[in-house]
């Protein structure tokens, strides 16, 4: 029951809240949600401790039948892969929670909804059902398209049905895939094991792939179909941006981890040059298009397509390193962005804009958001990847693990990292430096321009996102040691398949060449 | 390069006439109300007991660190003791550089008696009997003076600057604590009467003599010497209230110092960054002058001034911009005694070309504070 803990609290949490008959009023909606996370957080916490990382097989496996005559079962597992990004889910879901706005509107239904996101994402993490994996897959995105459409900004409805039907058509593709997979190889189970490097003709493992890479691919999102993500950053509240940045966008690359390599390593190992070239395509269409954008929302969530972009690489690369690096770009992804997107909150509300057009001076030490502004300095270095934050390890990772394999799209990668510089050093030097302005209406003074200060309730969750930043870039081998066995596995597994197949992974003609 | 700078765009003032009026009728440029008299009175009190200070170390230097050329210890009065060298470290200490910062921006602006004098050959003279006197046995100075001429005595100049703002500021440091003092006794009121206080104190210091030797081996020198005829008023106070209150420095971050942006005016004559017209919001960068007073002043504000502040939005988290806030009040307040004082004839006067005269006069500040802070403090 050590997994079904993870998503059952925080859905009994979010039953409680929506259901429970007597009246819980804003405040002790948020209370119990809070307690729900914090919960949810510690039983991770005992999870890892049970963990052993030197396994690289499924661990704390649960088994429950549920629809035998199709094939689904309740069937959980978690890995070096799943327990990271499990982590991350708790440590986001707490943050968004204590992000939100404590006076929020219809606050049952909106603290419901988010524990219902966190159990849902919880359960794709550790789902060893293909079935399984779907119906979760899913259900995050009823409460986050709710999230958004009820609570977001002026465009909410347009941005929330777009991203609904983005993400409706990937999980049709997901499914589709997965039906696919199980009835081509006769099967008449949805276990994940039971597919793992299966033997189905090249021809149906590339159309099968197609759809995962393109079910996912909405998912992460790679461009072309990336459009929805800007539009739902934009409009969505700051802590459902923090969860859709930091957790919900990994379940694109989660899916391409485990189902697209894991489930068709051969096909995978033919069009891995065209995943790294598309990779390319992802990074340096988001980062040219970060440095274009004037809302400061919109540029992070442009540079989450590049950066997204880098995982990608990694997978195609399918090197020890290289994979090992996509957990980490993850890991890296989820904690900066999150803290990018709570400090653009900050700055938000309390400037009334995100415009970078308008905004300047913003470190100002007394009268400006001079905390924020230094967190912000600090998110922006670890996200163009300056040694000492965790984004120089994921990136060295990814970009070592991936040169070997395809050296030009690795460094055309690179210029990637090189671009973020660019548009966060213009978002800082716009935003930040300079002397204060800001829009007149929101100032509590105006002559003198004076903003309310900073609180510490909202300076917490990023200072500890900023502790993490700096202490998985110190030393990386907290997080490598709990991943590294299994990534290690997945590629063994994957290749001893590929190797009794003809042709070979891009990956193991490279290294035998070597 | 980013457009970082936004344009400082400041209120015109399109009410020159107004305050005109008001300045013949006996009011001040800052207007009379209880909340302005305690903020003014209360912020000069700070000011004189840090004036106090700069005097006393500027007049220190100008004494003792006369021709070192690396005064490591000049910030010590002379006291030199390991536990003031750790709070010298650690910043506990006033912060000087404000007080040369002044004292540098009065020399490159000029202007004054002082400023004259010391190009004359009888400075001159005076200058390399005291530099003869300091640099005999001491090889390296008598190399350094044979091959930069002109080094050593911009040192001496320097160093009358040093001592002219010294003598300045410790008129001013008594006039502003005798100031508070009244206040507390009851007897300063209305802001007129504190323009008034300044005003006399002006007027009668305005013929002391300003002088300066040193002691070189047991013998004085004079760099400014009696006979030179520098005077307080119109050879310290006035060339001080336009180097600092007008014209001032701009500072990085502030305004750009990329030659082709042309924030800068190449004519000095026009600068406008001295006090009457700074942003109290400062830009965050270190090192900028102004800041280094606020923090000096925060120390020192009278009890009042102190609860005052905490009663307003945010409290004392951005008390250094009040105080800059509530410093201009104060010079507004200055200004309006140096511009009265020095007015061609009295403002009652009822002959109309001396009416005329002092119209005149009064268009001429007024249209040079069109653009400082002076509608701001308006309230």
């Amino acid at each position: 029951m050590m997994l079904s803990a993870l998503i059952w609290i925080p859905l009994l949490g979010a039953a409680f809240i929506g259901f429970w008959p007597g009246s819980l009023d804003a405040k002790r909606s948020r209370l119990v949600a809070l307690l729900t996370a914090a919960a949810t957080l510690v039983w991770t916490l005992v999870v890892i401790s049970q963990f052993e990382p030197t396994n690289a097989t499924m661990q704390f496996q649960e088994s429950i039948p549920w629809l035998d005559n199709l094939g689904l079962t309740y069937k959980l597992g978690l890995d070096g892969i799943s327990l990271p990004l499990i982590i991350l889910n708790s440590l986001l879901g707490l943050i968004a929670i204590y992000s939100s706005d404590e006076s929020i509107r219809r606050p049952r239904f909106y603290y419901s909804l988010v524990l219902l996101i966190i159990s849902a994402v919880a359960g794709t993490f550790v789902s060893q059902n293909l079935l399984l994996f779907f119906i979760f897959y899913e259900l995050e995105l009823i409460p986050l398209y709710l999230l958004i459409a009820i609570w977001g900004g002026a465009r909410r409805g347009y941005a929330a049905t777009k991203f609904l039907i983005y993400t409706a058509v990937s999980g049709l593709l997901i499914l589709a895939a997965f039906l696919g997979v199980t009835w081509l190889s006769g099967g008449e189970t949805f276990d994940y094991v039971a597919y793992v490097g299966n033997k189905l003709p090249l021809v149906q493992q590339f159309v099968l792939l197609g759809a995962l890479l393109v079910g996912f691919g909405v998912k992460i999102p790679l461009v072309p179909f990336h459009t929805w993500l800007p539009d739902a950053h934009v409009e969505a509240s700051t802590p459902i941006s923090v969860l859709l940045a930091g957790v919900l966008l990994k379940l694109g690359t989660y899916g391409m981890l485990r189902f697209g390599l894991g489930l068709f390593p051969e096909a995978w190992g033919i069009v891995a040059p065209w995943l790294a070239t598309w990779a390319v395509v992802s990074v340096l269409y988001g980062s040219l298009n970060a440095i274009a954008q004037t809302d400061m929302k919109k540029m992070v969530a442009y540079s989450s397509i590049g950066h997204m972009g880098y995982i990608l690489l990694a997978m195609a690369a399918t090197t020890p390193l290289s994979v090992l690096g996509t957990v980490i770009q993850m890991i890296s992804h989820g904690l900066i962005s999150g803290l990018m997107f709570l400090l653009v909150g900050i700055v938000y509300k309390k400037t009334g804009t995100r415009d970078l057009t308008i905004l300047r001076g913003l470190l100002n030490p007394e009268r400006g958001l001079p905390i924020t502004g230094s967190l912000m300095i600090l998110a922006v270095m670890a996200s163009a990847g300056l040694p000492g934050m965790v984004g120089f390890v994921s990136e060295f990772l990814v970009f070592r693990g991936s040169f070997i394999p395809f050296p030009v799209q690795t460094i055309l990668c690179m210029v990637g990292s090189g671009l973020t510089a660019v548009y966060f050093l213009l978002l800082m030097n716009r935003a930040f430096f300079g002397r204060m302005a800001v829009p007149i209406s929101n100032a509590i003074e105006q002559v003198d321009l004076n903003l309310l200060p900073e609180l510490w309730s909202d300076r917490i969750p990023a200072i500890v996102l900023s502790t993490l930043i700096v202490l998985l870039g110190l030393v990386p081998s907290w997080m490598v040691y709990w991943s590294e066995p299994t990534t290690t596995a997945l590629l063994e597994m994957s290749t001893t398949v590929a190797q009794v197949s003809s042709p070979p992974p891009i990956a193991m003609r490279i290294e035998h060449h070597d | 390069m980013t457009e970082t700078l936004p344009s400082l765009e400041k209120p015109s003032s399109d009410k020159p006439q107004t305050y005109i009026n008001l300045l013949l009728s006996g009011e001040a440029l800052l207007p009379d109300t209880p909340g302005n008299v305690m903020e003014v009175v209360g912020i000069l009190k700070s000011y004189g007991v840090v004036l106090d200070a700069y005097s006393i170390n500027l007049n220190y230097i100008a004494d003792h660190q006369f021709l070192v050329l690396f005064p490591f210890f000049k910030y010590f009065n002379g006291e030199i003791t390991f536990q003031k060298l750790l709070r010298h470290w650690w910043g506990d200490r006033i912060n000087y550089e404000y007080a040369e910062y002044c004292m540098r921006g009065m020399l490159w602006h000029g202007g004054g008696g002082l400023d004259a004098y010391l190009d004359t050959p009888e400075f001159r003279q005076n200058c390399q009997t005291a530099i003869q006197a300091k640099i005999k046995n001491n090889p390296m100075l008598q190399g350094l003076h044979s091959l930069f001429a002109e080094f050593l005595p911009e040192q001496v100049r320097q160093s009358a600057y040093y001592s002219g703002l010294g003598q300045f500021w410790r008129v001013m440091s008594d006039i502003f604590i005798s100031l508070s003092d009244l206040y507390d006794q009851g007897d300063i009121t209305s802001i007129p009467q504190i323009v008034d206080h300044v005003k006399a104190g002006l007027v009668a210091a305005a013929a002391m003599p300003i002088t300066y030797s040193v002691e070189i081996k047991g013998k004085v020198y004079d760099i400014l010497p009696k006979s030179a005829g520098l005077t307080f008023l119109p050879d310290t106070a006035v060339p001080y209230v336009e180097a600092v209150f007008f014209r001032g420095t701009p500072f990085p971050g502030t305004v750009s110092y990329n030659a082709q942006a042309y924030q800068i005016s190449p004519d000095q004559s026009r600068f406008a960054y001295g006090a009457l017209y700074a942003d109290p919001v400062p830009i965050g960068g270190s090192g900028i002058p102004p800041t280094q007073l606020m923090q000096d002043m925060r120390h020192y504000l009278p009890d009042y001034l102190l609860e005052y502040y905490h009663q307003t939005q945010k409290g004392v988290r951005d008390i250094r911009v009040k105080i800059c806030q509530t410093f201009q009040k104060s010079m507004f307040c200055v200004t309006t005694a140096a511009v009265m004082g020095l007015m061609p004839h009295a403002p009652d006067t009822s002959d109309p070309d001396e009416q005329a005269a002092n119209e005149k006069y009064l268009k001429g500040w007024l249209a040079r504070l069109k653009t400082s802070r002076l509608d701001i403090v308006q309230g």
